[in-house]
């Protein structure tokens, strides 16, 4: 079972707890188990409730409740795939970086994000694209407070160039079909942290996405994020909201959890058969407020990739989710998109592209050796990085 | 060495009778089997000249995946053909070097270093090579390779730098010059005359 191979860590003193962890996944996969018919049950009697009742319910569960907010469809459908066109675009971008490192030679961040551009039944190879930005000058490393640059501003860089590249891609076929996904949620995630901070940076960031946003909208691209495994419970918290008497229900009442071992997934794992998707609903949360008052509220549905029975969640704006044939670009072609590689070929190949490996980095920081070098300084990392270098290759145990 | 050069591959391991190297190049920028290569030494003092005798495809999970599948799309197998960088490592057999602008066909003082950049020779530069094949007893007696193969191959590659008029005396002289080498062994020495006649009625 184990190659041979080098390692560091003790295992001798990991094997009782890795004994621990397997005999605790086996105990949640049987409460799992034992909750699940239960969450089906009570996802079915919820789905009888009057909607005033549901959204007098979801009212009164407060700013703090992250559930889902029901759309027209029935919330136990399950929808096939409709067909595609015979000629149409697929559009992937994903991001990586380098954060700033105060023990590096010179400061800087990178930001590289890689896309594919395919389009089906043109017998083509794809574009593929590659987009490195480095970040070094002193504005670009430094927030208005005079802080440094942290990783989550950097991952919100990261984000917006995502979908600004994806922007770039769509504006190249305005009037045909496109489908343009992210390998994430469509909720800027650092606004998702930062929300209530409102820092004039995120704030910043969030306005340009947003901006991005508006200008894919006015294409004809189906955009999407594709959210692989997910562990989303929004659909499972509004079940459990449900579950309550409208009196009983307060912000309070409303964070308790019925079914704390389940996700989304599990809920929907044996009712979407494979290509199939689930009933659509909005995201309940005051960042999606703000993405609503621009016209992006975000809406997400499940859908059986038909890979594997794998369940994955799908986040798509107003613009897609109330247009029918965005939306079937977007279930259609994920599907077909999944059919090889079980998440959309464009995102795997957009990853591969953007990837920044330990030895891209290291080529990197040669580079910016060399032009410090030119400029007569002589480039010095902190003594602690020189240590771990110096420990970096030690004797190691032989598994 | 100032011009600049594709690179087919980077110095991973050596020795003075060969080098290895490692790239990820995209399939219509791979090398060839026979091709002429070389690689910086000596701090670029001199630059070892090389003749591709093995070019492998690593491992790569994603390709094993479409490979594995019903039916990749024409543009899915088009991505990987054209576009996915392909891990390779070429072995490149030493034949000579060139110091000071001047070429030496026996082993250089030192081997390439790791992470040199392995490039192509140039078509001029194998003509200049070529002009001399004081090179083939030392490509011809080493052995765990296919040094016959590879001999034929990178001789038909240095018929094709030349003129069309100079090409079928170039093949000629070079499988008389073989036939100095190989007279002992007239099966081996056949096989070898029969690659380079291919070349030369191609």
């Amino acid at each position: 079972m184990f190659e041979a191979g080098i390692v560091s860590l003790d295992l001798a003193r990991l094997l009782s707890q890795v004994d621990q962890l397997g005999a605790e996944t086996a105990q949640r996969q049987v409460e799992r188990a034992a909750a699940l018919p239960k969450a089906q049950a009570a996802l079915h009697q919820a789905a009888g409730l009057d909607p005033s009742a549901i959204q007098q319910r979801i009212e009164r569960a407060g700013d703090r409740w992250r559930g889902a907010s029901p759309g027209s469809e029935a919330w136990q459908i399950s929808l096939p795939a409709p067909p595609l066109p015979p000629r149409w675009h697929a559009i992937g971008a994903d991001g990586s970086q380098v954060y700033p490192d105060r023990h590096a030679a010179a400061q800087f961040c990178l930001v590289n994000v890689g896309s594919l551009c395919l389009t089906h039944g043109s017998g083509e190879a794809p574009v593929a694209s590659s987009r490195p930005r480095l970040l070094f000058r002193q504005d670009e490393l430094t927030t208005t407070q005079g802080e440094a640059v942290d990783a989550a501003l950097v991952n919100g860089m990261r984000d917006v160039a995502e979908m600004t590249e994806l922007a770039d891609l769509a504006e190249r076929f305005p009037a045909e079909p496109t489908l343009a996904l992210l390998d994430n949620g469509l909720l800027l995630w650092l606004a998702l942290q930062e929300f209530e901070r409102r820092a004039p940076e995120v704030d910043a960031l969030l306005k340009h996405y947003l901006g991005q946003m508006d200008r894919l909208r006015r294409t004809q691209a189906a955009l999407a994020g594709v959210i692989d495994r997910p562990r989303g419970t929004n659909l499972l918290r509004l079940v459990e909201l449900c579950m309550l008497p409208p009196e009983q229900v307060n912000p309070e009442s409303a964070r308790l959890r019925r079914f704390p071992n389940l996700v989304d997934r599990d809920l929907l794992e044996t009712l979407l058969p494979p290509g199939h998707r689930s009933a659509m609903f909005q995201v309940v949360s005051p960042l999606n407020a703000a993405f609503e008052a621009r016209g992006h509220g975000v809406h997400f549905f499940y859908l059986n990739t038909g890979y594997d029975g794998q369940i994955a969640r799908v986040e798509v704006p107003a613009w897609v989710a109330e247009d029918a044939d965005r939306l079937s670009c977007v279930h259609a072609g994920i599907l077909e998109e999944c059919r090889l590689t079980g998440i959309p070929y464009v995102l795997v190949r957009a990853h591969e592209l953007a990837v920044v490996t330990q030895h891209d980095r290291s080529a990197l920081e040669s580079l910016i050796a060399g032009a410090l070098l030119r400029q007569g300084i002589e480039p010095r990392i902190s003594q602690k990085s020189t240590t771990k270098r110096w420990t970096a290759s030690r004797r190691r145990h032989r598994l | 060495m100032t011009e600049k050069r594709t690179v087919i591959g980077r110095v991973t391991r050596c020795s003075i009778r060969g080098f290895v190297g490692g790239i990820r190049l995209r399939q219509p920028d791979l090398p060839v089997f026979g091709g002429w290569c070389q690689a910086p030494a000596q701090g670029g003092e001199t630059a070892v000249v090389g003749l591709i005798y093995d070019i492998s495809i690593e491992d790569d999970e994603l390709a094993r995946q479409l490979a594995a599948a019903d039916a990749p799309s024409p543009e899915q197998q088009a991505d990987s053909q054209l576009n996915r960088p392909i891990p390779i490592e070429l072995q490149a057999l030493t034949v000579g070097y060139r110091r000071a602008g001047t070429w030496v066909q026996a082993l250089p003082p030192q081997p390439p270093i790791t992470l040199a950049e392995i490039t192509g020779l140039e078509p001029a530069e194998v003509r200049a090579f070529t002009q001399r094949l004081d090179f083939l007893p030392l490509a011809l007696s080493t052995a765990e390779v296919p040094a016959d193969q590879v001999v034929a191959a990178a001789l038909r590659q240095a018929a094709e730098a030349r003129p069309r008029d100079e090409r079928r005396p170039f093949l000629l002289q070079a499988g008389q010059e073989c036939a100095r080498w190989l007279g002992q062994d007239l099966g081996r020495l056949e096989r070898l005359l029969r690659d380079l006649q291919a070349g030369g009625e191609a």
